[in-house]
């Protein structure tokens, strides 16, 4: 009786709360969108007291002189932090910006956009033609999903060949003269090139090289259904792949996660003639004292320059800014000659805008002018969210090739079966 | 074979085998020290007994201009000390309650927090992380506090709720005749003979927070709050760049106080798991 | 007429003519007002004022939290599905809390009401007072701490719990979309679609050899260290347990990123000067799946086995020595004393603590993520050869950003090692011996 009663009485309590109807609101802030996009073409833009811009992590000293002639230019406050940008910039933004703290303009690398864009974490971006015109034509691609524009380039970044001078006198043209010369010199934990080709962002310079691709690219538009991992090309390159390590001339030590690691040591101590690696390796090469010289990477068996992946980091204008003009200034601010100048000046960074390139200070390092010849003949990373499934896989198939576990056809067969179920399951059909 | 050989033989395999023991805990510790006084950067180029060792990594530590190590090293002492003494208090608290009076939901309660801490969580750490938010606890070392502090309560209290089992009733019972308050019983009359436990307890509670980086990766947001966990992964998680002889020597710095702590406590330490173990 | 009816119809209890107990709690549906019927105005003045306040200064929350928890928001790009879910965890609580009150209010209001009902009379405003201290003691003690645990440990639950039931993922995130119920739709989605299935159970094989293959090591390790240093006549016990003890004293993320430099296969130390010195050839830590899972689970025990050791030590010193003599004199040998004192003694006390140490291993993810990723990668697999399924989890939802099926995968996981837990705690003694206290 007495359980009885109870049971009602909280009966009549739980339903007197689901009864309360609900928060009322009106019809609300969806008016905020439209009233922004009234505002963009309002000639006078009411200005923030500030804005908050999120930068790499050690890259700021590029980003504080652009800051200040921008406050001085526009009279607002411009405020930055620091944050990883592989993974903590997304992260932090997803959970930040819903919440208020999220920056009104965060820099990310660019086969992010397609997720972020999903998420609507960043919005698009109008700018005139003539600021367009001022990047490569590559840089603005990746810059771009769907057909619509969503940030600026800030800089571009493809793996290059990289040799200290010490060892190897001189860059060989062909991987022909280099397998010879690796042959040669690897030896007494000597090596002569080490490249993490068990990691798909380097393998591909091989894979797409010989023929290889992630998505067909039809019309400036990827195919995410027509995955070319395992047709005759990229068989070929896994297959080239599994020859370096077999015949010895890459360590085992090297595979993994953290063969990254082990490799940059090498290198840094003298005890590797040439590597693959990217631009950003170049400063604790500097620091270690190595005398090193770079190229773009040597010519493959078949005569073709290796496709490396070119990354590209952004300027983006977040969903959760209250100012998206000041933010676009901001950001067209951010990219312009003069402040791509300066980063290339403090951080070494590649800014994909054509008169800086073409300019004598990159020109005339040596370093910078090979990431730009590899450039060339790089393709961006896709960019759409499908590419998430790629990378798994495609390290496992690259992983069991280079330990020898796996024949390289087989292998990739397997990888491209699990991309394609991978994105049929978790990334619906539009 | 006298009595006497048979002894010879039995210490002697167990010194040899003690040894063996010794040996293999202490060569990777050895082998840290040793790489962070590497000139080098990496692992691999290190070795344990450096043929010109440097002080170049602890120096760059201790350089306020280019690292944060020593903010790092500050703030995770401040939470670490705030950590153990509210768990303390609240864990003795719980404890006392459960070991001395009988009330609804004593049998099943702590039980079920125990089984439900074993529960894995990553989706919750979004979870955690919008609570924080909420309560404007995030990106404060409070928020954190709160949490780790909250983490120590199931197991510490089982801990010490065995322990407190073990003092005899009759005291508190004879304490109660005289006219002596409930809070006074605890505090005068039965917490100062748990000591060992307590030790114990606080010693869980401060090394906790140096070995978590997952949650303070989360709830912290500006690196100047980092704790040493965070800064130290961050320093080794790094996608291009190795620091691994610089990590070498952050934690040998964070490994000093906890060892010397740990081996300050030994003695309560031993005697306070024991009974509080046993009873569970 | 009227007196034989009541003299004959008497039972041997005397019938409750009055009705008190009922009405009281009849009443205490508005609270307080049982407590008025009752004549005691300060009591039901109280919780008159705790029910008002509790509704004025928690309503909005309870609306706003109750309706977030239904629709999940309604405008895509303004409510925030997750955060949604969250205030409605909240609100969830608060209103237990407040049923927790409104429960007791009523228990009151009966209990009283009966008492009236048999004619005794009731406590006094002073020695309610009294008894709220005496009984409330134990309450007002573990208050503190188990709040902060239903913040900690209850809420993060009821999320993961509220999670798998939502389809939220990558095409389903807030804040561009909305987050909707979907029922049990993901736990069907694990059983049905290949591809989480076939992974399922391989990963699931090793998970369970790793947690037995660990713990079993380490505690091993740990107990026999301790047997062996508690020889009476062994000297320098203190600086050996010192030694041993080191292990735990160094935080374990450290250790394990240590330990995974020193098995690389080309330029580690373990193949580079320990094995090579032995004439051993270079063994493939990282890139043989057998090796690597004994590398992992030397590494554990490495870890795990000075907690073991520090509780058998004190377990050891707590034995009788009575009991070893009276053995000597009966001709025991030491194998015969281990196994009939030493031994039983040894897991009867600490049987809780071991159950833990097994549970903690099945979840244990740093050593897997931190030592090598969960590497080495299989031909045709898609977890990796020592993943198990928490770090598997963990891809899953890095990868493909699947939180709602990996919500759902944690539930099943949960379901198990908790069923598996509870069973074990109710079997040890000394959990057995709490109701004799």
């Amino acid at each position: 009786m007495k359980k009885l009663f109870t049971l009602v009485t909280m009966m009549i309590m739980v339903v007197g709360l689901l009864a309360a109807c609900g928060p009322d609101r009106e019809e609300p802030a969806k008016s905020g969108k439209t009233n922004d996009k009234e505002k963009e073409t309002a000639t006078e833009e009411a200005k923030p007291e500030k804005l908050v811009v999120w930068e790499d992590v050690d890259k700021s000293v590029a980003l504080k002189p652009a800051i200040e002639s921008f406050e001085k230019e526009y009279g607002i406050k411009v405020e930055f932090k620091e944050l990883n940008m592989a993974d903590k910039m997304r992260d932090q933004l997803r959970l930040d910006g819903p919440s208020g703290n999220g920056a009104d303009v965060v820099t990310l690398p660019h086969d992010q956009i397609g997720q972020v864009v999903t998420e609507a974490l960043i919005q698009e971006l109008k700018v005139d033609d003539s600021v367009l015109n001022t990047f490569t034509d590559a840089s603005i691609k990746a810059q771009k999903y769907d057909g619509k524009l969503y940030g600026l380039p800030k800089a571009t970044e493809t793996p290059v060949f990289i040799y200290n001078k010490k060892l190897m006198p001189e860059a060989p043209a062909t991987m022909d003269d280099l397998y010879a010369k690796a042959k040669e010199l690897t030896k007494d934990k000597q090596y002569g090139f080490i490249a993490k080709w068990d990691d798909f962002y380097f393998a591909h310079g091989v894979i797409g090289g010989m023929g290889g691709y992630v998505f067909k690219e039809t019309d400036g538009a990827l195919d995410r259904d027509d995955v070319g991992l395992n047709n005759d090309g990229a068989v070929e390159g896994a297959a080239y792949i599994q020859k370096w390590y077999s015949e010895g001339l890459f360590p085992k030590g090297i595979i993994g996660d953290s063969g990254g690691a082990t490799r940059d040591g090498l290198f840094n101590e003298g005890k590797l003639a040439s590597v693959m690696n990217g631009p950003w390796a170049f400063q604790s090469m500097k620091d270690a004292g190595i005398d090193f010289g770079v190229t773009a990477m040597p010519t493959l068996p078949n005569g073709e320059h290796m496709k490396t992946f070119m990354g590209v980091k952004g300027w983006h204008v977040t969903a959760f800014t209250k100012s998206p003009y000041w933010s676009t200034k901001l950001v067209e601010w951010l990219t312009n000659e003069e402040n791509a100048k300066i980063r290339f000046e403090t951080t070494k960074e590649i800014p994909p805008v054509k008169t800086v390139i073409e300019d004598p200070i990159i020109t005339s390092d040596e370093g910078a002018k090979a990431v730009a010849e590899q450039s060339q003949y790089a393709v961006p990373m896709p960019n759409i969210p499908e590419m998430g499934e790629v990378w798994d896989p495609a390290k496992i198939a690259l992983e069991t090739i280079a330990t020898g576990k796996a024949d390289p056809k087989e292998a990739m067969d397997n990888a491209v079966k699990t991309i394609k179920t991978n994105i049929e399951t978790n990334h619906p059909a539009k | 074979m006298s009595v006497k050989t048979s002894k010879i033989i039995r210490l002697t395999v167990s010194y040899l085998l003690l040894l063996l023991a010794i040996i293999i805990v202490v060569y990777p510790l050895l082998w840290v020290i040793g790489s962070s006084f590497n000139p080098g950067q990496s692992l691999s180029g290190s070795s344990m007994f450096p043929e010109n060792p440097t002080l170049a990594h602890y120096q760059y530590l201790f350089d306020t201009e280019k690292s944060n190590y020593l903010n790092w090293y500050f703030n995770s002492m401040k939470i670490s000390i705030s950590t153990m003494i509210l768990a303390v208090i609240a864990v003795s608290c719980t404890a006392y309650a459960f070991s001395r009076y009988r009330f609804i939901g004593r049998k099943n309660g702590l039980l079920t927090f125990l089984v439900l801490q074993m529960i894995p969580n990553f989706a919750a750490l979004i979870a955690i992380f919008v609570l924080a938010n909420r309560t404007g606890l995030l990106d404060t070392h409070l928020g954190l506090i709160l949490v780790y502090v909250g983490g120590q309560i199931p197991m510490s209290t089982w801990l010490m709720k065995g322990y407190l089992d073990t003092i005899p009733k009759e005291l508190d019972e004879s304490a109660k005749m005289d006219g002596a308050g409930h809070f006074l019983i605890f505090r005068k009359i039965v917490m100062p003979l748990a000591t060992p436990i307590v030790a114990v307890v606080a010693l869980f509670a401060f090394i906790a927070p140096f070995g978590d980086f997952i949650l303070a990766r989360i709830l912290l947001r500006s690196e100047e709050k980092f704790t040493m966990g965070v800064g130290l992964y961050e320093m080794v998680a790094k996608q291009f760049g190795n620091e691994f002889t610089t990590f070498a020597a952050g934690s040998v710095l964070i490994a000093l106080p906890i060892a010397g702590l740990f081996l300050m406590f030994q003695k309560y330490f031993v005697s306070g798991l024991t009974a509080g173990g046993t009873k569970g | 007429m009227d007196s034989i009816p009541s003299t004959t119809k008497t039972p041997i209890i005397p019938p409750l003519k009055t009705k008190h107990g009922r009405n009281a709690a009849l009443l205490s549906i508005i609270p307080g007002f049982g407590q008025f019927y009752n004549k005691q105005f300060m009591k039901g003045i109280i919780f008159l004022i705790l029910t008002v306040a509790f509704f004025s200064s928690f309503y909005s929350t309870l609306n706003w939290g109750f309706w977030g928890l239904f629709t999940l928001g309604t405008i895509p790009g303004v409510d925030h599905s997750v955060f949604l879910l969250v205030d409605g965890i909240i609100a969830l609580l608060v209103a237990l809390i407040g049923l927790l009150i409104y429960a007791v209010n009523i228990y009151d209001a009966l209990n009283n009401g009966r008492k009236r009902d048999r004619g005794l009379s009731l406590n006094s405003v002073r020695e309610q007072y009294h008894n709220l201290l005496d009984n409330g003691f134990p309450y007002l003690m573990i208050s503190p701490g188990f709040l902060l645990l239903i913040f900690v440990v209850i809420f993060p639950i009821l999320f993961v719990i509220l999670l798998s039931f939502t389809n939220y993922d990558l095409y389903h995130s807030p804040p561009a979309k909305l987050v909707d119920w979907v029922g049990i739709q993901n736990y069907i989605d694990i059983f049905s679609l290949d591809l989480w299935r076939k992974t399922f159970f391989g990963v699931l094989g090793w998970t369970i050899v790793w947690t037995f293959g660990a713990t079993t090591l380490q505690v091993a390790i740990g107990v026999f260290l301790a047997i062996l240093v508690n020889q009476k006549d062994l000297k320098g016990k203190a600086i050996i347990r010192t030694f041993l003890i080191l292990p735990w004293a160094v935080p374990a993320f450290i250790s394990i990123l240590i330990f995974s430099g020193m098995f690389n296969e080309t330029f580690g130390v373990i193949n580079n000067g320990i094995l090579a010195s032995l004439g051993i050839d270079t063994i493939p830590w990282m890139t043989e799946e057998m090796w690597s899972r004994v590398a992992l689970i030397l590494i554990q025990s490495w870890l795990g086995f000075p907690f073991i050791f520090a509780m058998t030590t004190g377990v050891l010193q707590s034995i009788p020595e009575e009991l070893y003599e009276a053995a000597t004199v009966d001709g025991a040998s030491i194998w015969q004393k281990f196994r009939s004192i030493t031994l039983p003694m040894v897991l009867f006390a600490t049987a809780p603590i071991m159950i833990t140490q097994y549970t903690f291993n099945f979840n244990n993810f740093n050593v897997i993520f931190l030592f090598n990723g969960g590497g080495p990668a299989l031909p045709g697999q898609n977890a990796g050869g020592t993943d198990i399924l928490i770090s598997w989890i963990y891809k899953l939802t890095m990868t493909s950003a699947q939180y709602g099926k990996a919500a759902a995968i944690t539930m099943l996981l949960s379901l198990v090692v908790v069923t598996v837990a509870l069973w074990q705690f109710k079997r040890t003694k000394s959990f057995q011996e709490e109701d004799t206290m």
